[in-house]
C-alpha cells in the first residue's frame, strides 16, 4: 500500500453519508489505516457528478439508502466513470446486496474488515489498467497448449496429453497467436519465459 | 519534378536510388532527366517510386524485357542491403543488448534472431541463385521453356512469406513482452533498424508481387500458347 503513494496519486475515497457520526467514524478508520488515501465528504449524487467532472474518484462509499429510486443515475455515472468502485454501507434494512455496488459492509463490521473490503476494491480498481496490459492474457487451456508447444510437443501429443481433439489444439494455437501477436514457435518460447509461464531452465538453449 | 525535391519529401527514396545504383548527388535533374541519364524507363522508375511513396503500382504500362532485367538487378542489390547492412546492424545491436543485460530471455532472443538471420540468408541465396536466374531465362527468348518445367513464377510467390512474420514476432517481443531495464539509446537504434528493414522488405515484396511476378506469369503464358 505504501508503495502506491510513491508513484501514484493517493487513493481518493469519497463518502456519501448524511449522518455525521457515521462519516466521521469511517473517516477515522480509513485515516488510521495504511490505505494512504484522502477522503472527501459529499451528501448527494449531484455533488458526486460535479466532483467527478473535476477530480478522479477511486472509491465511493455510500449509504445504500441513498440509492433508492436513483438506479438510472447511478448506472449512468458508473458507465461514464468505469474506474470508480462503489462500496455500500448496509444499514441492515436492505438485506440483499445491491447490484449497484461492488461490495458492501455493515455498521457493525470491525475496522479491519472494512479496511480489508476497501483494499480489495482498490486492487480491483487497478485491474482495468492491468487488463489493458494483458489483453494478451491467455486462458488456462491456452497456457497448457502453449506449455506443450514450447516443450516441443506435436499437436497430436498435446491433444493426447490434454485429452482434447487435434482440432481443438489447432484452435487454441490460433487464439494464442491472435492474442500474443507472436507466430513462430521460437518467438512463443520467449513469450512464455517473459510471462513466466515456463522456466528458462526448462528450455534447452 | 526535381529528384532532389522528391527526396526531401521522402528520404526513403535514397534507398531506392541505391537499389537502382544511382548516385545520391542528383543535382537539379528532373525525374525524366535522371531516368534518361541512367537509361531506366520512366515507367519503371515511377512505378517503384510510387511504391516507396505509398501508392499502388496500378495503372502502369506493361514492362519491357529491359525493365524486368533492371528490376531483377534492383532486387539483387536490395538483397545485398539486407545481407551486408541491415541484418548485421541489427545483429550487432542484439549482441550488445545481450552482453549488457543479465536477463536470460535475451540469450534466447539472440538465438531467435540468429536462426532467423540464417533463414533469411538461405532465402536470399535461393532467390539469387534459383528464382532470378529462372526469370532471366524466361526473359531470354532464345533459350525458352525446358527449365520452365522445374520452376514457375507461382512457386516463387509462395516461397517468400516467413521473413516478414518473424520480423513481426521480434518487434512484438521487444515492444510487448521482453523486459529490459534502461539502455534506451541502444534499444531505440535497434527499433529504428528493425523498422527500416521492415519498410524496405515490404516494398521489396510489393515489387515482386506487383511487377516481377505478374510480368513473369504473362511471359510464361505467352510462351505456352
Amino acid at each position: 500500500m505504501r508503495e502506491r503513494s510513491m508513484y501514484k496519486s493517493p487513493l481518493h475515497i469519497v463518502i456519501m453519508e448524511s449522518s455525521r457520526i457515521i462519516y466521521e467514524g469511517l473517516q477515522a478508520i480509513i485515516c488510521q489505516s495504511e490505505l494512504g488515501c484522502r477522503t472527501s465528504r459529499i451528501e448527494t449524487l449531484e455533488e458526486l457528478s460535479v466532483m467527478l467532472g473535476t477530480t478522479k474518484v477511486d472509491i465511493l462509499i455510500a449509504n445504500q439508502l441513498q440509492f433508492v429510486n436513483r438506479e438510472k443515475e447511478i448506472r449512468k455515472i458508473r458507465k461514464a466513470h468505469p474506474t470508480l468502485s462503489v462500496a455500500g454501507i448496509e444499514s441492515g434494512i436492505m438485506q440483499k446486496q445491491s447490484v449497484l455496488t461492488d461490495t458492501s459492509f455493515t455498521l457493525y463490521d470491525s475496522a479491519e474488515h472494512i479496511i480489508h473490503t476497501l483494499e480489495k476494491l482498490e486492487r480491483k480498481n487497478q485491474s482495468p489498467a492491468l487488463l489493458n496490459n494483458e489483453s494478451d492474457s491467455l486462458t488456462k487451456r491456452e497456457i497448457e497448449v502453449l506449455t506443450g508447444l514450447v516443450n516441443g510437443m506435436l499437436n497430436k501429443e498435446i491433444a493426447d496429453a490434454l485429452n482434447i481433439s487435434i482440432h481443438t489444439v489447432v484452435r487454441h494455437r490460433k487464439n494464442i497467436t491472435v492474442k500474443t501477436g507472436i507466430r513462430s514457435q521460437s518467438g512463443l518460447t520467449i513469450y512464455a519465459i517473459s510471462k513466466k509461464i515456463v522456466e528458462i531452465e526448462d528450455i534447452e538453449i | 519534378m526535381r529528384m532532389a525535391d522528391l527526396i526531401d519529401a521522402n528520404p526513403n527514396l535514397l534507398l531506392m536510388l541505391q537499389h537502382f545504383n544511382i548516385d545520391f548527388r542528383v543535382s537539379d535533374q528532373t525525374v525524366m532527366q535522371l531516368c534518361g541519364s541512367q537509361d531506366i524507363s520512366e515507367n519503371l522508375f515511377v512505378s517503384i517510386a510510387n511504391l516507396y511513396n505509398g501508392f499502388g503500382a496500378k495503372g502502369h504500362q506493361p514492362f519491357t524485357r529491359k525493365d524486368m532485367l533492371q528490376v531483377i538487378e534492383f532486387l539483387k542489390r536490395s538483397h545485398n542491403y539486407y545481407r551486408w547492412d541491415k541484418y548485421p546492424q541489427i545483429s550487432s545491436y542484439i549482441r550488445q543488448l545481450q552482453e549488457d543485460h543479465a536477463e536470460k530471455e535475451l540469450r534466447l532472443l539472440e538465438k531467435f534472431f540468429n536462426e532467423y538471420f540464417t533463414e533469411v540468408l538461405d532465402h536470399l541465396d535461393y532467390e539469387d541463385n534459383v528464382a532470378f536466374p529462372y526469370f532471366i531465362t524466361l526473359l531470354d527468348r532464345e533459350k525458352r521453356a525446358e527449365e520452365g518445367e522445374l520452376y514457375s513464377s507461382k512457386e516463387y510467390s509462395e516461397h517468400h512469406t516467413d521473413i516478414e512474420l518473424k520480423l513481426q514476432d521480434l518487434k512484438n517481443l521487444l515492444l510487448k513482452y521482453v523486459k529490459i531495464d534502461g539502455d534506451l539509446d541502444l534499444r531505440r537504434k535497434l527499433f529504428f533498424a528493425l523498422y527500416e528493414l521492415e519498410y524496405d522488405l515490404y516494398i521489396h515484396s510489393l515489387i515482386e508481387e506487383s511487377i516481377l511476378i505478374p510480368s513473369g506469369v504473362s511471359i510464361e503464358r505467352a510462351q505456352h500458347v
